[in-house]
């Protein structure tokens, strides 16, 4: 059995359908990450687990116990919330001590449990200082610490990372994988940036329009998403509408714009409409004539460790994206032959609108 | 590009804040001076009334008298228990204020600053009618047989808490909303999450970030009630004085105006301290939340 389980959650808000038939089963100690754009529902979801919303529909399950209806003091879950929520007139020490004051644990006991996990967040010389004399950096780890050191059942982040700048957001994203990986606590991350929860998961849970969308781990997730929502939410890709002409040898044909383009076999019949997807990391650049397909350079971007290029082709534009290891002499306008193995594109069910 | 170095720039902010400069001085500072300047004249029937020579003689009798110090008593008693009742019911009352949504907040809000809209002599009024002994209120308690004799309201200290504590609980509402304004609204749910039930995080959690809003409400409150004139003139009366009605009488009924300013100033001075004491109290205490 999982040790946390959502079973057929459902929340609706009047006639709002903010979460529909969520299933979600996540192992001990597993990091899974709930993705997805504004209003897919994963806060709500979140805020369910959590307690503070009170699902519609379906049984939540912690450790094999229904917490569904359990008041959320009494869930014993460590949340570290997007504005950090810390009490600002506390002192650091204070603000960590808060939870195991509530549990009654002694003072000696407590007073260890503190300090043991301000160091383990790098802020032991910080424990008398006020949150407000903190950056957002600093506050943001008493907030995990906060929520750490009752030793939660589950540990619930909500878009914890947001509030940061770039640069130290990924030293965060370290810290929270290592601090998560020690303690071993089974955490659940709401976030709708795909790198943030790609590097810090074992396993996405991809949302869209209050229901799980996909759920698998970052790289297989990456490169076999099940449709486009999934495909062009993690990551970029060049997707056309085609259909299925032929299959034989392991190999089917696709009929794109009159073009006939070749993928690996699905389960798809013949004559079902799909969508052509190829990632731009996966398309070289060869001498015209000689790859699928040819086109003209509209216009190339550099980034520093790579290049975009935008390429204009007869069946529509492409995104190619190189990586700058050695010079890239192409010009824009001029005209180049993109190729790509058929085992990495991707054939997926059209979205029915 | 030094600004300030060019000299019209230098005169220009007193140039520009002049006229509300102007009327501060000549509508407030010159009253004020001239209050304090009236307070130690002395006042002699038979030399014509007020004499301008400067003696502390007001000062010393009224402090030196008991009959003063039982109006001084009773007007920062009035105003200690007008502020703690309108601290206990107005900081609750914007708390669930706060919590409201939609047409019910609105709703409820008007009927908070519904008393801020009457002339304090129409509403103290309106209390005489509810609280006389063939009142509103006592004749409905005599009515269902709550009680056999009227109950006595008008000229009464309760009366008079009564309807200052109506007046006054919209500022301490205002303040306190303010403040609540501010409050991080996953505050309560992270004190729920660490186990805490939902009286402690009011308690402990949400109370003393609302500090500074209780704080003003209540400075606010003290001393509009310590100054407060109609309310207490009305439904306290003559016997039931407060300082700010003695000032009145001292001026118009006696005619001994030094003695009516050396009392005016004596509460200005007695607010000015109680209020900057009780301000640096709070602050120390709960520095934190005043960042």
């Amino acid at each position: 059995m999982s040790f946390l389980r959502l079973e057929g959650l459902v929340k609706r808000f009047d006639d709002f359908v903010a979460v529909e038939g969520m299933n979600l089963n996540v192992e001990k100690g597993e990091f899974v990450s709930l993705l997805g754009p504004s209003g897919c529902g994963k806060t709500t979801t979140l805020q369910m687990i959590a307690g503070f919303v009170t699902p519609t529909q379906g049984r939540i399950l912690i450790n094999n116990q229904d917490v569904t209806h359990l008041k959320p003091s009494k869930r014993n879950l460590g949340i570290v919330f997007q504005s950090y929520a810390l009490f600002h007139h506390m002192t650091i020490f204070d603000n960590v001590a808060f939870g195991l004051k509530m549990r009654k644990i002694d003072k000696v006991e407590s007073d260890e449990r503190v300090r043991e996990i301000l160091s383990l967040v790098h802020l032991k010389d910080f424990a008398h200082r006020y949150p407000r004399e903190l950056s957002g950096g600093q506050q943001q780890r008493v907030a995990l610490a906060r929520a750490m050191v009752i030793r939660p059942e589950v540990l619930l982040l909500d878009e914890p990372l947001s509030a940061l700048d770039a640069k130290i957001r990924e030293d965060m994203q370290t810290e929270l994988r290592s601090i998560q990986r020690t303690l071993g606590t089974t955490t659940i991350l709401v976030t709708h940036d795909q790198s943030e929860a790609m590097a810090l998961s074992d396993r996405v849970a991809v949302m869209n329009k209050a229901r799980l969308a996909q759920i698998d781990k970052p790289f297989a997730l990456y490169e076999h998403p099940r449709d486009s929502f999934v495909t062009e939410f993690l990551g970029k890709s060049n997707v056309f509408e085609g259909s299925i002409k032929d299959a034989n040898d392991g190999l089917s044909s696709i009929d794109v714009s009159g073009l006939n383009l070749l993928a690996n076999n699905t389960d798809h019949t013949i004559g079902q409409a799909v969508d052509f997807s190829i990632r731009p990391e996966k398309i070289r650049f060869v001498a015209q004539g000689k790859g699928v397909i040819d086109g003209t350079i509209s216009s190339r971007i550099f980034l520093g460790n790579q290049w975009v290029f935008q390429v204009e082709t007869s069946i529509g534009e492409f995104s190619v994206v190189s990586l700058n290891t050695s010079h890239i002499d192409i010009d824009q306008g001029s005209v180049v032959g993109l190729d790509w193995t058929p085992s990495e594109v991707r054939l997926l069910t059209r979205e029915v609108a | 590009m030094n600004t300030l170095s060019n000299p019209v720039n230098q005169v220009r902010p007193y140039l520009l804040s002049s006229p509300a400069l102007l009327l501060y001085i000549g509508l407030f500072m010159i009253p004020l001076i001239m209050t304090l300047m009236l307070s130690f004249y002395s006042y002699d029937v038979d030399r014509g009334g007020v004499v301008a020579e400067f003696s502390f003689t007001n000062y010393v009798e009224v402090l030196s008298d008991s009959y003063f110090h039982g109006i001084f008593f009773r007007t920062f008693a009035l105003s200690i228990a007008v502020t703690v009742l309108c601290v206990l019911l107005g900081t609750p009352e914007a708390y669930i204020l706060h919590r409201m949504s939609g047409r019910w907040k609105s709703i409820c809000m008007l009927a908070i600053l519904g008393p801020l809209l009457v002339s304090v002599v129409v509403r103290t009024l309106g209390w005489a009618i509810l609280f006389g002994s063939k009142g509103v209120i006592n004749e409905s308690l005599l009515a269902i047989g709550v009680i056999d004799t009227p109950i006595k309201l008008m000229f009464t200290n309760t009366g008079v808490i009564i309807a200052l504590v109506h007046v006054l609980v919209p500022f301490m509402v205002l303040s306190v909303w303010a403040s609540l304004q501010k409050l991080d609204p996953m505050i309560e749910n992270a004190g729920l999450s660490l186990g805490a039930s939902p009286f402690i995080v009011l308690r402990q959690i949400v109370v003393p970030q609302i500090m500074p809003g209780i704080l003003s409400g209540s400075l606010i409150v003290f001393a509009l009630t310590a100054s407060a004139f109609a309310t207490p003139s009305i439904l306290g009366g003559r016997r039931l004085k407060v300082v700010a009605t003695t000032a009145y009488d001292e001026y118009l009924g006696t005619l001994n105006w030094p003695l009516g300013a050396a009392i005016a100033v004596l509460l200005l001075v007695a607010n000015v301290i109680i209020i900057t004491t009780y301000n640096k109290f709070i602050e120390r205490k709960y520095s934190q939340a005043f960042k």
